[in-house]
Order: structure tokens, then sequence, then C-alpha cells
């Protein structure tokens, strides 16, 4: 990879210091420029429309700018902002989603007997396109049809039981639920495939120091799995300030279930008011920045105590770890770096 | 599938005492798993039913009436072979193979580097993905439809494959999190024996690294299985439309044939159910073989 | 999209001979309706820049064309972009597109036409065409009336194709022909025959009490029937209701495209059971007197067909496409009828019709593809049954056609004044009221507000005419008392 001829790059390429940036720099470079070129630019493109009163077809020379005329639209119209307040349902869906998820993960992580198949189907739902999901809860929730049916079965009476969909003071839970539904699965086996990152020695060393169930999970299975759970909050929160897939492939947004998205997309393809809609988004997203940080300062100041309690575990194993893990890589090294290089 | 005890790894191998509290926090256990599991298949009831009534069943009866027979196989025949889900299972195969290798090899090279090197803008890099994944997909395909279009990526199969191998801020992170628990003292023993960093990656990150590619896989594989919006605005040509958007020819502008449209989802969802109850295993043994534990 | 402008150098010539024959089209003049979840229109009313004529050097025009006979050697390949999704599959209930292009490679072995259809059709039409990247022939989305031929070429003017298609009106700009029709349809009530005799109901409901009052009959006979199903869930089926404020509730062809613009408070209520005031209140009185659906949330396209047809929903509001898929629907095709829609002015009931989706033909093209695109469409038009195929309304000046009312003639609505042509896409687009463009919310808003009581009719339509005032307003657009 170094340039032998000139001998200071050369040098410099083959140090320590040079093979790190150079590893960095190719490591980084493709996934940078994917992110470049199919999220950034189009974004750079969405904020540029905002200013502008267009249609997409509009020529370029027949848009017409208008400052930030569509920005104070967003805070001005009742419908826009407004649609926010139903992102609060999903954000409690996605809490209880995030906490049931940990927790089934929790329990699916220790011994447990037809584990996977509890986890095949618990996970299943995810496994299944948009337009089947569509179609699958508008006939679960139609009326007498399945979910009445088996209310019925367990006992509740039709007449007392609401128009699941119809409803407007219920139908947005039960949109939510069906997104609780089908990602529960997902966000459990991830924590799961977290949890088994933990090693098991740790567990062992809380065993004997007489931790129980929950203290394990609180100092062990949790601080290990930070990063991870963090990230899925910021995710979930974030996720519920632009809910769209569930209310537009169920009710299409009808009948009071039109969130922030499902307007957004209405104003720019039905009234075709796109730079009120890049508007839109473009406030959304610097709506969900400052909650994504907040959270994150959040979070951290949660994990710093403890963090301090899991040190004398993690410090313990790792300790035995490296000193093990340097005898058996050590050969197995030195072979490599001479052959592979 | 259920083989109980046998393949099902324990974190820890605790004894516990055989008390009352046991089997009562036993029986909860399977309680909430098995209410938990109920939920999450309930609801596929009208699918299932749906796919075996014919067209005309399906108008005269209610969704909740049984099939006359659930030997009815013609729909999934007919789905099966009027939607071409051969060659758009094939499509689906040949796109999810190469985004899932691009996206493991990119994505856990740059975990790595974001991992073990401090470098200014490491912290920048990390933002920059994260805010990649809440930025508003909907809202930007209109633009990435032109960008698209500027690469002539558009009805090309290559093209749709490369604009998905984005890497996704999930499994970078998930890549993170292991990277995490892999211990550092590794990367440094192989450095005073002169390894260079790509053999440290190639020959000690990446394999250790299995469990954490095989969740990444499993997660970002079903969403790419699944995609329907991109998948239909790129992939025109029929020959090259994949199992989620196959399934379109029973949607039209004045009805859709729901009973074909549930038999497809059924056939499509079987690969997909197949392949994770398979890489289920993967996961585990990957990790008794003791990534970690070395 | 720099490709986009390139537009009509070459025939910039002919321009001045094409501005003749616009405006207020008189014999057969009309517009519109979408039976289909389609949307369509636009906006925008600068213009000037643009016209073009078809028969540019070497590209013989939509009119002069001998089918048969000319081009039956020419050798292109086109693609031809539609929401016809249904017609790729080999279970389509019908001709599908494999046929319709085997019989046309009889004639024109050469020309090589690659169907693409698409179920998102109405939103990706546009972001293809945004691109510049986009087929040689398409049907014509939601695009200002002022860019038409920024993306499409002309089919000749006005007089000359008005004499060969009908409802050719659709996308008229400066005289110019830009869209010819896939196929038309009007607008009426789909209903079973069997559940109002059943009722009593013998005679055609003309006025909205008649027809609430036979709604109220058919309930009282049979609790477990539905009167009118609404379709709610569906979006487009609502969306349909505007097609029935223009000519049906007013009796005038310019009211659409020449005067709804400039109407002051159009959803007032005159008083007469007449105007979009008189269409809407029968979809609220039916609501709130319980005459629809229980759960409207939950309603489902498919079944309605299956329900209608065996005698559990009466009738439906929906456009003359729909009624041969109802009797398809069970084994009672001889219960289902199709009526006009109950209102009634000076004593007389009108029906509207108009184009659907329009073929459209791509500027950018070479001669070559462009011929061959124009040879396409006028055998499309004229040759393959098409519009036949799909229960159009005639299209071809006296050829035949399935859909027919006994006793109610058709009327077209007439296009917009010239440099009008984009005021009532503009106000769609400014107000998001989107009449007959897609503005499904509002009038499932109508029944929201029915089923819950919390909102009178009045105050709904005071809403709306202050949405439309703000617009006009907005607009500049001069407003006049009627």
């Amino acid at each position: 990879m170094a340039n032998k001829k000139q001998s200071g790059f050369g040098k410099w390429a083959s140090s320590r210091k040079g093979q790190q940036v150079i590893i960095c720099a190719a490591f980084a470079i493709i996934p940078l420029l994917l992110l470049l070129v199919f999220t950034y630019i189009p974004f750079g493109e969405m904020v540029k429309f905002s200013f502008y009163k267009m249609k997409y077809t509009t020529p370029v020379e027949k848009r017409e700018f208008v400052g930030l005329k569509n920005y104070i639209d967003v805070f001005t119209r009742s419908d826009c902002f407004g649609a926010l307040k139903l992102s609060l349902y999903y954000i409690v869906g996605a809490l209880v989603q995030l906490v049931l998820a940990l927790f089934l993960a929790t329990l699916l992580s220790f011994r447990v007997k037809g584990g996977n198949l509890f986890k095949g189907l618990i996970f299943f739902p995810y496994l299944i396109s948009g337009i089947a999901v569509g179609f699958i809860f508008k006939f679960f929730f139609t009326r007498g049809f399945v979910f009445d049916s088996i209310l019925q079965l367990c006992g509740f009476n039709l007449d007392n039981l609401p128009y699941w969909l119809k409803d407007q003071s219920i139908n947005n839970w039960t949109l939510v639920s069906t997104s609780v539904w089908r990602y529960l699965g997902q966000m459990m086996v991830l924590f799961i495939g977290a949890i088994m990152s933990v090693d098991a020695e740790l567990y062992e060393a809380a065993e004997l120091d007489g931790a129980n169930k929950f203290q394990q999970f609180r100092y062990i299975i949790l601080p290990s799995i930070k990063t991870i759970v963090t990230l899925n909050v910021i995710l979930a929160i974030t996720g519920s300030l632009s809910a769209f897939e569930q209310p537009f492939v169920i009710t299409t947004g009808a009948n009071g279930t039109g969130t922030y998205f499902i307007i957004m997309n209405k104003i720019a393809h039905t009234s075709q008011k796109v730079g009120l809609a890049s508007a839109m988004a473009v406030v959304l997203l610097l709506i969900i920045l400052i909650c994504a940080g907040l959270q994150k300062l959040f979070f951290e100041y949660i994990f710093k105590d403890s963090s301090a309690d899991d040190e004398s575990y993690k410090a313990k194993k790792l300790r035995k770890k490296q000193e093990k893990d340097t005898r058996k890589y050590m050969k197995q090294m030195t072979a490599s770096a001479k052959g592979g290089k | 599938m259920a083989r109980g005890k046998t393949d099902v790894p324990s974190i820890a191998p605790i004894k516990e005492k055989r008390s009352l509290g046991y089997y009562v926090r036993g029986f909860l256990k399977y309680f909430v798993l098995v209410f938990f599991s109920l939920c999450a298949v309930v609801p596929l009831i009208s699918c299932v039913t749906t796919a075996f009534k014919t067209a005309d069943e399906y108008k005269a009866t209610s969704v909740m009436t049984l099939p006359k027979s659930f030997l009815n196989f013609s729909n999934f025949v007919k789905a099966f072979t009027t939607a071409n889900m051969g060659r758009a299972f094939i499509n689906s195969v040949i796109v999810m193979i190469c985004v899932l290798l691009v996206s493991v090899v990119i994505g856990t090279q740059l975990a790595y580097v974001l991992n073990r090197f401090k470098f200014p803008g490491n912290g920048f890099i990390r933002t920059l993905f994260l805010v990649a994944s809440l930025l508003p997909a909907v809202a930007m395909q209109v633009t990435v439809y032109n960008i698209m279009g500027d690469l002539n990526f558009i009805d090309h199969l290559y093209g749709y494959i490369i604009m998905s191998c984005g890497t996704d801020v999930i499994s970078i992170y998930i890549f993170i999190q292991f990277m995490e628990n892999i211990s550092v003292s590794l990367d440094e023993s192989a450095i005073v024996d002169g390894a260079s960093y790509w053999t440290i990656y190639w020959k000690i990150i990446l394999p250790l690294l299995k469990p954490a590619i095989v969740t990444a896989c499993i997660l970002k594989g079903v969403v790419i299985y699944n995609e329907y919006y991109a998948a239909n605005l790129y992939l025109i040509s029929p020959e090259i439309k994949t199992m989620a958007i196959s399934l379109y020819k029973f949607v039209g502008p004045m009805g859709s044939q729901y009973n074909l449209i549930c038999a497809g989802v059924i056939i499509s969802i079987i690969p997909a159910l197949v392949v994770f109850i398979c890489c289920q295993k993967q996961i585990y043994s990957g990790i008794t073989q003791g990534a970690v534990k070395g | 999209m720099k490709t986009k402008r390139i537009a009509c150098i070459a025939m910039a010539g002919l321009m001045a001979a094409s501005l003749a024959g616009c405006g207020s089209g008189d014999d057969k003049t009309e517009a519109t309706t979408e039976a289909t979840k389609a949307a369509t229109e636009a906006t925008g009313s600068d213009s000037a820049d643009d016209t073009t004529a078809a028969a540019a050097d070497g590209i013989k025009s939509y009119a002069d064309i001998q089918l048969g006979t000319d081009f039956t050697d020419l050798s292109a390949e086109i693609k031809f972009y539609n929401n016809r999704t249904d017609l790729d599959s080999d279970e389509y209930n019908g001709k599908n597109w494999k046929q319709y292009l085997e019989d046309f490679n009889k004639e024109y072995p050469n020309i090589k036409v690659d169907v693409i259809t698409d179920t998102n059709y109405a939103d990706d039409a546009l972001t293809h065409l945004q691109s510049g990247n986009y087929e040689t022939v398409m049907c014509i989305p939601a695009v200002d009336m002022a860019d038409l031929s920024t993306y499409f070429m002309s089919f000749g003017d006005y007089d000359t194709m008005s004499q060969l298609v009908n409802y050719s009106n659709r996308w008229l700009y400066h005289g110019q022909v830009y869209g010819v029709p896939l196929t038309a349809t009007t607008q009426g009530i789909v209903y079973n025959k069997k559940v109002f005799a059943d009722a009593g109901v013998t005679d055609v409901p003309k006025t909205p009490e008649e027809f609430i009052a036979a709604l109220k009959a058919i309930k009282e006979k049979n609790p477990d029937c539905i009167p009118l199903y609404t379709n709610y869930a569906a979006g487009w089926t609502m969306g349909a209701w505007d097609d029935y404020i223009s000519i049906t509730a007013t009796g005038d062809a310019t009211y659409k495209n020449q005067k709804l613009a400039h109407t002051k408070d159009p959803f007032k209520n005159y008083g007469d059971d007449t105007h979009a005031y008189a269409v809407y209140k029968i979809l609220y009185d039916a609501v709130s007197q319980g005459l629809t659906e229980d759960d409207y949330a939950t309603t489902d396209w498919e079944s309605c067909k299956g329900m209608i047809n065996n005698g559990e929903i009466g009738c439906m509001v929906l456009g003359s496409w729909a009624y041969p898929q109802m009797e398809a629907g069970g084994p009672n095709a001889d219960d289902i009828g199709y009526i006009p829609f109950p209102i009634s002015v000076n004593g007389k009931q009108y029906a509207s019709s108009g184009a659907d989706y329009c073929y459209g033909i791509n500027v950018n093209a070479s001669d070559d593809e462009k011929q061959a695109a124009l040879v396409f469409v006028k055998w499309m038009t004229e040759k393959s049954g098409y519009a036949y195929n799909e229960d159009s309304l005639a299209l071809v000046p006296g050829s035949e056609s399935k859909i027919a009312f006994d006793g109610v003639d058709f009327v077209a609505d007439e296009a917009a004044l010239e440099g009008e042509e984009d005021y009532l896409n503009q106000l769609n687009s400014e107000s998001e009221l989107n009449v007959s463009n897609g503005g499904n919310d509002k009038i499932q808003a109508i029944i929201e507000h029915a089923a819950n009581g919390d909102m009178s009719f009045d105050d709904i339509m005071a809403e709306w005419n202050q949405k439309w005032s703000d617009a006009q307003e907005s607009l500049g657009i001069e407003a006049n008392q009627e």
C-alpha cells in the first residue's frame, strides 16, 4: 500500500500513525460516500425546496422564491403543528414497547423451555410486509370480526365494546398497538443479541456475590447494553414524532389519525405544496434533533451512577480475560502478521 | 424449532432452589410468553383464511368465515405463477445477498475505525449517521429519484442495490456495541506482533463480530426483503421485480384481489421465516463458540 | 431536470397557426371527472411561452395518420406508463395489456411497446416527470396546464381533435390538445333494484328528499341492509362525490371550469336543493340518520361488490365505470342498476360526463418515437376496443358504449376560459380543498362530523367557503356573488 519511491510518504504510510490514518480513511470513505449521495445531497435539495413556492413539476425557472414564508406557515397553520400531538400516543406506545422488549429479552436470555419457539412467534410479525399489515388490521378491527370475536369469547358483550378504528377517542391507540405488535419482536431480538454479547463470566461473578436476577439485570445487563438501549430510546421517540406507516396503511390517515408525516405527505402530493411540505420536514428534523440531544444527555446522567457499580465486575472480568486472550492470540497473530502482510 | 433445553443457551447456569416461588415464577414466565406469542399470531388469522378462499367466496362471505376447504391451494399456485414469484424470489435473494454483504463489510469496517480510533471527526461521523436515520425518507423520495436518474441507476438491479447499501445506523451501533466487548488487549498484542490494522480487522475483529453480523443481517434483511416503496419506484421492468412488489400485480386502481395477495404474502413469508429460524441457531452457536470467551 | 426545457424547438414556427380554435368550445366540450383514485389537475397561470403543433417536420399528426396503412413498417421502441396494474395480469377479467399489444403488433410488427404499470401511479408519475427522464407515452398526471408543453407534445388543435375524439378538451391549453382520453365516465348512483323494489321504492328518486326517504324505507323494510354504503376507508371513493357538484347539481356545463373559481361561497345553501351544498348534504344527512354502514372506518371496497350484488347494500355513489363491476360481483347481475344522481335543476336531471386519465406523449422523445407513440395512441383509441372493454363512454364520435341512462343526457364540462386554465388548480392547491382533485379527506370529514355530531353541516360548508374565499383572495382571483 505504501509507495516505496516517495520515501517520506512511504515512511509515514508504514508508520503506525500513517497506517491509522490510511485505515480510517479507507474504511470510512465508502459508507460516507453513500451517505452523502443518497441522504445528504437529497436533504440539501429538500431544504432548498422549502424556500420556494412550487410543485414538483414546476419548471425550475418558474419556481417562486418565498423566503421563510413556508416556515411561518408551518407554525401558524393549525393542522401542521397540531398533528404533532398525535405523536404522544406513539411515544407512549414506543416506551411500552421498549420496556416489554427488554423484559421479554431478559426472560428469554435465561433458560427457557421452548425459548426459540417463543422468540420466533413474537418476532414473526416483523417479517410481514406493510401492505399485508394494512390489510390484516383493517379486518382485525372491523366491527364483529376477529378482535371483537375474541373479546366476546372472553366474556365481553359486543354492545359494550368500542369501534376500534371509528371511535376517535380510541383509534390512535389502536394504531399504536399495531405498531407495537409489528416491532416488539424486532426490538426484542436486538436486545437479546446485545445481552448475548455480555460475558457470561459477569453473571457468575455476580452470582457469587449473591446478586438476584433483578440486580443482575440492573447492574450487569442494563449497563452493558446501554449503547444499544439508548439508541433505541432515541429512535423510538424520534420515530414516534415521524410516525407514518401504520396510519398510512391502515386508515390512510383519515378519521383523526393523520400524523405529522401523513399531513405532510398529503400537502406534498395532493395539494402539491412542495415548499410547505419540505419546510415541515425540516422543522420536524430540528425538533427531533433537539429531542435526541436532550435524551442523550438524560441517559448519560442515568447511567453515570450505575457504571461505577459495574466497574468491579467489569474490571475483574477484563483482567482475567485479557490474560487469557493475550496468550491465546499471541501465537496466531504472529503467524498471520507474517503471512498476511 | 422448539427443541427446548438442548439448544437454548443460558447466559449463566444458575441453579435455583425448587421452592414454591420458583414454580410460581416459572408459571408466570411461561404465561407471559404464551400470551405474547398468541398476540403475535392471532391477527394473522384473517390473512390465512382469505388465502384459501376463491374470489367468489371472498366476495360472498365475511372475512371471519372459514374457507370451504383448507386444501384449496389454487390461490397459492395462481399467485406464484401470475406474479412470477419464482423470478421475484431470485431477485430478492440477489438483492439481499449483495446488500447484506456490502453493508456488513462497510458497516463493520466503519464500526471498527469508529470504535478503535479516536480521530478528529469521529463523533461527527457518528452524528452524521444518527441524524441520517432521523431524516424523513418520505419527504426526500423525489430528490433521491433525481440523483438515481443522474447516476442512471433507475430500473437496474445494481442501482437499487447500491442505493440500499447505505449503511443504517442500527447495524453500525450493533457492531459498536459488540466491539465494546471485544478486548482492546487483543488488538494491542497483535500490534506488538507487527500485525497491520487490516489484519487486525480481518483476522480478529470480523470473526469475533459474527453474532453481531447475524443479528444485523436479520434485521436489515427483513427490511430489504419487505421494502415496497423504493423498490416499486426503482425496479420497473417485470424481470427485475422483487418479492414484495410482485404482489402489486393484484392491486389495481379499481380494486385488489385480496385472496391472491394473502396467498402471496404467505408465500413470501415462508423463506424469511425459514432463514430466521436457521439463523437463530447461528446466533447461539456464534456466541457459544466463544466470541468473547476466546 | 435540465433536459426538461429543451422542448418544442423544431416546432416553434408552427405556433401561430394553432391559436385559432381555443377557449370556450361549443358543441362537444367537456372535461374531467376522476373515476379512479387518480388525481388530476394542476395550477399556474402564466403562459404564453409555449404552444406546439404536432405536425412538425417529419411527423405526421394524429389526425393525418391512416391506421393500418401508414407507418406499418416503422421501427421504434416506446414505453407506455400507466396505472392499470390489474391489466398486467393474466388473471385480469377482460383483455389485458399483453393481448392489446399482440393485436397492435399484428399491424405494426416493428413498433415495440413496453407497458409499465404502477400501483402508486399518481405520485410516481409526477416524480418521473420532474426528473426529466420519463416514458414516451404516459397517463398525464396532475401537472399545471401552463406546464403541459414543457412535458408533452400537442396532438393538434382543438378544432381538429374534437372531431376525432370526445372529451379531448381535458388537457386543452391555448387551443392545443395535449391529452387523448383512455376512458370517460358519467356520474350517477349504482343501486340494487330488488332492494329498492322490496322497500316499495318504485320511482327513481329525483330529489334529495326522495332519495333520503327511499333510504329510510330500505332501512325500515330490512334493518340488516345498508341503504347507502359510503366506502369511506378506500378514500378515493369519497373524493368521487366532488364530481357531482358541477353539471349534476347545477345543470351548467360551464360551472366547473369557468364559474366555480369565480364563485364567492360556492358551498353555501342555495335553498333549492341544488349546487354543492345539496350534494354533500345528502351524505351528511344519510350518515347522521344512520342510513349508512355502522362502522365506516373499516369499509372494504372489494367486499362491497359482493354485498350490493347480494342485496346487503342498497346503493353507492360511484362513477359509471363501477356499474359492470357490481354486476360481476355475484350471481345477481340483473338486480344491479344505474340511475342519475337525485338532484333536479328546475325539474330536470343532468348527468355529467368527462375524461379520466389521458394519453400524453413525451415532447422530448425522438421523432420516430413520437410518430410511433401517435400511431399507438390512435390505434388504442380507435381500433383496440379498449374504451369499450373498460366500460367507458363512447370516445370516438358515433362509437358504441355499454353505458346509457334512460331519458337522461350526458353533458360534459366545458373547458376553462383562456388565461384562466389554471385557476381551479391554483385554488384547489391553495385552499387544499382539492375539489375533483383527490380531496378525499374533506369528504371523509363530513362523515366523521355527521357520525360524531360534533359539527353541523352548515358549519362545515361555512369553513369550506372560508378556505375558498381566502384562497381566492391570496391568489387575486376575482370572486362574484352569484
